[in-house]
């Protein structure tokens, strides 16, 4: 997509699109904090100019009020990437229940039909289960965590990593159980089966995988105390 | 006064300026500096991020508005938000007696009994 064109006379659009290029995280919130801090610019420049229309040294004074990219780029990325942490914090804890109730459906219905996964598989997938749940307890601790208990409780600066790691390990357990679901879908009678909860347990993995990327990403930097 | 000294009160004067009802974000930043006589300096560009935390957090909640061509974050103080000003208004008393009794100065040694 072509980057929409900056009038080369426009402090205030050339100071956010720098801010802009700065940031990472969340599109939606990273657009909606700009947009903001345009009004709040464009604000203090027309209070500024004693024209209608804020000139441009009226601009540049509103941008040197608000602080450069240098200093509000940190306090800006910190909700990014709390945000982001809570964007893959939900998506861990809310897919991996689901997977694990269609594990679970998977092994009725394989035992139903008078078959058993062999005994390594049971094991392993029994550990991958355990390993994906527990890091579906981890971020809803991290949910609670950086939304209404960081009223009462201080954010740990590493929580955002130790997300971004739990989505990886997460992904990495639905990665691997893939792996073995594949391999009892074609040792299984019941194979379409199987591989229907294969392929779900291949999607969700590349969602949570993504996130995690993401999240990675953003906690690697630089940021300010509130 | 320095930006560094308001930094560990901005929560408390944020909420307080929204008490009276909503405000977008820079009708807060010229609320706070009014009502201080213009003596507290913000860094105008980091009370939005701040203002984000307090959303995030559940003491404020926000909705866009069109003035005209423009879009406006209005900010708004929940129950929780009222409930903490609240706290934060009896903390401040509480600091400011104690560090004014202290600096208030004290009896002449010859009237001690």
């Amino acid at each position: 997509m072509k980057a929409p064109e900056i009038p080369a006379d426009d402090p205030i659009e050339a100071h956010l699109a720098d801010l802009t290029a700065t940031l990472h995280g969340p599109a939606r919130l990273k657009t909606q904090m700009v947009d903001e801090l345009r009004e709040g610019l464009l604000d203090t420049a027309r209070e500024l100019s004693p024209d209608a229309e804020p000139d441009r040294d009226a601009a540049r004074q509103a941008i040197r009020q608000f602080g450069p990219v240098a200093e509000l780029a940190p306090s800006f990325q910190r909700e990014l990437t709390i945000t982001q942490a809570r964007h893959t914090a939900r998506t861990v804890m809310l897919i991996i229940p689901c997977l694990l109730v269609c594990w679970y459906l998977v092994e009725l219905s394989t035992r139903a039909a008078g078959h058993r996964l062999p005994d390594p598989l049971q094991v392993v997938v029994a550990h991958l289960g355990g390993l994906a749940a527990l890091t579906a307890l981890l971020a809803a601790v991290s949910l609670s965590v950086t939304g209404t208990l960081a009223r009462r409780l201080p954010l740990p600066q590493q929580l955002p990593l130790v997300v971004a790691w739990t989505g990886t390990t997460a992904a990495v357990a639905l990665g691997l159980s893939a792996l073995t679901l594949i391999t009892a879908a074609v040792l299984a009678t019941n194979w379409p089966l199987t591989a229907t909860a294969c392929l779900i347990t291949i999607v969700f993995h590349a969602r949570i995988a993504a996130s995690a990327r993401a999240c990675r990403h953003c906690a690697r930097l630089p940021v300010t105390a509130p | 006064m320095k930006t560094d000294a308001v930094r560990g009160h901005l929560d408390g004067l944020l909420l307080s300026v929204l008490e009276s009802g909503p405000l977008h974000g820079y009708a807060i930043i010229a609320a706070v500096q009014e009502r201080s006589g213009g003596v507290l300096e913000l860094r105008k560009g980091t009370i939005y991020p701040a203002l984000n935390r307090l959303e995030r957090i559940g003491l404020l909640s926000s909705a866009w508005e069109s003035v005209g061509e423009r879009r406006r974050r209005c900010y708004e103080l929940t129950d929780a938000g009222r409930r903490s000003l609240a706290t934060e208004r009896t903390r401040w008393r509480a600091f400011t007696a104690a560090i004014g009794s202290v600096l208030e100065p004290a009896p002449a040694p010859g009237h001690a009994t």
